[in-house]
């Protein structure tokens, strides 16, 4: 009897070398066109940020923290600010809320463009990776009005901001929501209703809200599901202006299979999300009350922290970011910090999604669930 | 003792005496060579100098203007052309440093990588792998010769060059897909067998929509179906065909929308990932010039060949619609996402090959049940 | 009708693309001409040593150890030389936080690319002044 060529597996690595793999190695058994096994590896980006943490003190932490996802700096450094703030009980001021919400919802937007030129690149639509990334660049110029630099900005400290609003940075931000809303229908038109990415994306990396729970997915990912987990409104930080707003959290029920989600579903989920963003940037800006950005004791109270444990969280641009925090007596650095990234979760979910997709679906699977190595080899 | 000794002697001053003579009957035999291969050469020279004589005009034809020369100078244009208008498209600005508006990039370029280190992989056939790159890009680049740029300037025509032409171009997908083999590398095989897959999907509807203005010209040759367009182009009588062969053409090629053979974030440079330096700047160009033949065939089957401006030469006509090609080509060819690969071959069977065939039939009733349009595609 | 809708579609991202290809690219023409800087550009720093008290203030604020203080090294009355290792740098803004004499400070300067790695430690000579070498290329001049 011949051999079944069903019964012979191909083994491939789709990583660290590939071209569209930046940091992360996936290994791949293939039957044919189609991924019978797939076996992601976390470590090939590791730079232990967690132990990196324990020798920096409170104050220079959350340069650390902004490396581990670049394009969602000003959200992944505030898990940490906001332990070390409810460690140190320090109060922040009112308008240090207001503009901290406004540049993580900026940050968000920024982020989600730069995604969106990302799928599109490792679907060979080249165009439309660089137009949302030349949106992009006008909120990179605010942040450059605003911190100084493009990247890592470093704009959060115990207990308020480093740096603060000018009429400049708000023309600024302004003009880029301005761009955004303008260019965001042709998105559409090449995203949301080109027939080529439906055909590309729909039924592709399918799963059930119950199963996104059991995986940990959150952020989109869940979100379009339908289910309406956002931290923003489950659990409102006292340092943020997220009440000051009136905002839905944004879902998607899709009509043919709610409940579920697949990789057009999550993408479309992402426009809601930008949507929802500049409704909240909008609502916000007119709200900015005058006074202090930072609580002029924060810098001797965060100097030496009481011993404590805090968990600090924010819905991030992909999911919960959250980080705990212990420190010792008149501790000057953190004993011990653990950080839960939102991307291993939806990393590992490969295992269970990718198997039976074909070969061409799984950047594409990959892609739509928006992973940032940073986070997961922390 | 005495005796013997002179006897010697005389034999030697015997054997001196002849020496001049036997120098001289060594230099008459080589000088009779030279001369015999002096007149053969003048012989052949003068054959082949009338025969340069005879065919000056079908050489000049074969290495300068539609020709090697052109076609390559065509190439170079193209390459920059394209990254120019993908740059545009992009909302950068392409290459732009070397000469004016990065016209000479390409030999920098070429430079570079026909300088690079030829890295051949352990488990690949180094013969295969030294061999396909140049065979690839002289099969696609023959079929130029088929190509009528006008009444005159054209260097070959069959009666059936259309089926020539096609069979040239069948040959593509079997170099990819043993470039894939030869490469050792399972991402190489992935490549190669997805390219054969696109020539298995885009072949069909490709062939069928040229049996349109095969049909509508009476003829098989591509210089018989431009020369019957001196009244009336075949756009206006088979557009969809013109879709769909600009459609089938795209996927036939490999380029953006239908780049699953090179599918950069998939599979890393699909069948050219294991070429390096010299072999995969041969491949590139290769590609290049497929979509420029393609561009060129639609030109005559669709756009009139070199029928035009009727106070402009028949070639400047002609390079001016294959310019617009080339245009719509890569504006066509870089505004969508990329399909997988079994979603080509379903497109192709399930949407293209109908069309095609749709607008042959409609074609050939127009022509039984309507007088007038025989009549008007004769040129009457 | 869905054939057809999808059709317009197709053609609707092509016009999108056909628009864009007469529009002006938006790439700036780096190092020809430079883009202008906002104020509080975090770029490679200045060290003003008539204010310096020595305090190292800036070498505890630092998060990467980037920087080293001399207080031999004095120049003045009671200032101390600072080297800078912008290998290590990574323009977080603290040290110039931490400064309460307006000795330290942040420049515009973000283009400082040397051919070797010995050259991006900035002495004391390099730190206390903004002049530096133009840099030629094929006879154009950068900078």
């Amino acid at each position: 009897m011949t051999p079944d060529i069903l019964d012979e597996t191909v083994e491939v690595w789709f990583g660290p070398q590939h071209v569209s793999a930046h940091g992360w190695a996936t290994k791949l058994k293939l039957v044919g066109d189609f991924i019978v096994e797939c076996d992601p590896h976390a470590g090939y980006f590791h730079r232990s940020a967690e132990k990196c943490l324990e020798y920096r003190n409170f104050r220079q932490g959350s340069p650390i923290l902004e490396r581990l996802c670049m394009l969602e700096a000003f959200l992944a450094e505030y898990p940490y600010i906001s332990a070390v703030e409810q460690i140190a009980g320090l109060v922040v001021p009112e308008r240090a809320k207001v503009l901290r919400t406004i540049m993580m919802e900026a940050s968000r937007i920024h982020s989600y463009q730069f995604w969106w030129g990302q799928l599109s690149a490792e679907m060979g639509f080249f165009a439309m990776t660089l137009w949302p990334w030349v949106d992009r660049e006008f909120f990179l110029d605010t942040f450059e009005e605003l911190t100084g630099v493009r990247h890592s900005p470093h704009f959060s400290t115990p207990g308020g901001l480093r740096f603060d609003f000018t009429e400049k940075v708000l023309a600024k931000l302004e003009k880029a929501i301005q761009v955004l809303e303008y260019n965001m229908p042709k998105f559409e038109d090449m995203l949301m209703k080109s027939p080529l990415f439906r055909m590309r994306t729909e039924g592709v990396g399918q799963y059930s809200a119950k199963e996104a729970l059991r995986w940990g997915l959150s952020g989109p990912n869940i979100k379009a599901c339908g289910i309406p987990m956002d931290l923003r409104k489950d659990q409102p930080d006292p340092n943020l202006a997220y009440d000051m707003v009136d905002w839905e959290v944004p879902i998607l029920e899709h009509p043919d299979h709610p409940g579920e989600s697949d990789a057009y579903d999550r993408m479309v989920q992402r426009f809601n999300e930008v949507k929802t963003s500049v409704d909240i940037i909008k609502q916000l800006i007119p709200q900015i009350p005058d006074g202090p950005i930072i609580d002029p004791k924060a810098r001797a109270k965060a100097n030496r922290l009481p011993e404590g444990e805090a968990y600090g969280r924010v819905e991030g641009a992909r999911g919960i970011t959250s980080l705990w925090l212990k420190t010792l007596e008149k501790a000057q650095t953190p004993y011990r910090a653990k950080i839960r990234g939102p991307c291993f979760h939806s990393y590992y979910a490969l295992k269970h999604l990718v198997p039976s997709a074909r070969f061409a679906d799984f950047i594409v699977i990959f892609g739509s669930l928006d992973p940032y190595p940073g986070w997961w080899d922390r | 003792m005495t005796g013997g000794a002179v006897l010697q002697f005389e034999w030697f001053v015997d054997w001196l005496r002849g020496l001049p003579q036997w120098v001289f009957n060594i230099i008459e035999v080589i000088r009779g060579i030279i001369y015999g291969i002096y007149d053969w050469l003048w012989v052949v020279i003068n054959l082949l100098w009338t025969l340069v004589i005879d065919n000056i005009f079908f050489l000049f034809k074969a290495v300068i203007f539609p020709g090697l020369i052109f076609v390559v100078m065509g190439l170079i244009f193209f390459v920059w052309f394209t990254r120019k208008l993908w740059g545009r498209i992009q909302m950068r600005r392409g290459p732009m440093h070397m000469g004016k508006y990065g016209g000479v990039q390409l030999f920098a370029d070429a430079i570079k990588l026909i300088s690079k280190e030829i890295i051949i992989p352990d488990k690949a056939h180094r013969w295969a792998y030294r061999f396909l790159p140049s065979l690839l890009l002289v099969v696609v680049l023959v079929p130029f010769a088929f190509i009528p740029w006008d009444t005159v300037w054209f260097i070959a025509d069959l009666s059936v060059s259309l089926v020539l032409v096609f069979a040239f171009l069948a040959a593509v997908p079997v170099i990819a897909l043993l470039a894939g083999w030869i490469s050792g590398s399972k991402y190489s095989l992935i490549g190669g067998f997805r390219a054969a897959n696109n020539q298995f999907a885009a072949e069909i509807p490709m062939i069928m929509s040229s049996v349109g203005p095969a049909m509508l010209a009476g003829s098989l040759s591509i210089m018989g179906i431009a020369l019957a367009q001196s009244s009336v182009w075949f756009i206006f009588l088979l557009p969809i065909n013109f879709a769909t062969f600009l459609t089938a053409s795209i996927i036939s090629v490999g380029v953006f929308p239908f780049d699953a053979p090179v599918a950069d974030s998939e599979i890393i440079f699909g069948w050219r990932t294991e070429f390096s330096g010299v072999y995969f700047t041969l491949t590139y160009f290769a590609e290049f010039a497929e979509q420029m033949l393609y561009s060129a065939l639609m030109v005559t089957f669709f756009f009139g060949g070199f029928y035009g401006v009727p106070w402009l030469p028949g070639a400047v006509n002609f390079i001016i619609k294959f310019l617009i090609m080339l245009f719509v080509f890569v504006t066509v060819s870089s505004s969508f996402h990329r399909l997988r690969q079994d979603q080509i071959v379903r497109y192709c069977w399930k949407y293209l090959l109908p069309l095609s065939m749709l607008n042959v039939i409609i074609a050939m009733l127009a022509i039984v049940y309507v007088p007038g349009l025989a009549l008007l595609l004769v040129g009457g | 009708m869905g054939f057809l809708r999808n059709l317009g579609e197709v053609f609707t991202i092509l016009k999108h693309i056909f628009r864009q290809i007469f529009k002006r690219p938006f790439t700036s023409l780096y190092p020809f001409e430079d883009r202008p800087y906002p104020e509080r550009t975090r770029g490679r720093h200045i060290h003003v040593r008539q204010n310096c008290t020595a305090c190292a203030q800036c070498v505890r604020a630092c998060p990467v150890l980037a920087i080293r203080i001399d207080k031999a090294d004095k120049m003045y009355e009671k200032d101390a030389a600072l080297y800078f290792d912008y290998t290590r740098c990574i323009f977080c803004g603290l040290c110039v936080d931490a400064c309460r004499f307006d000795a330290l400070y942040h420049t515009p300067i973000v283009d400082m690319a040397e051919g070797e790695r010995e050259d991006l430690i900035y002495g004391p000579e390099k730190i206390t002044t903004l002049d530096r070498e133009p840099l030629e290329w094929r006879g154009r001049r950068f900078r």
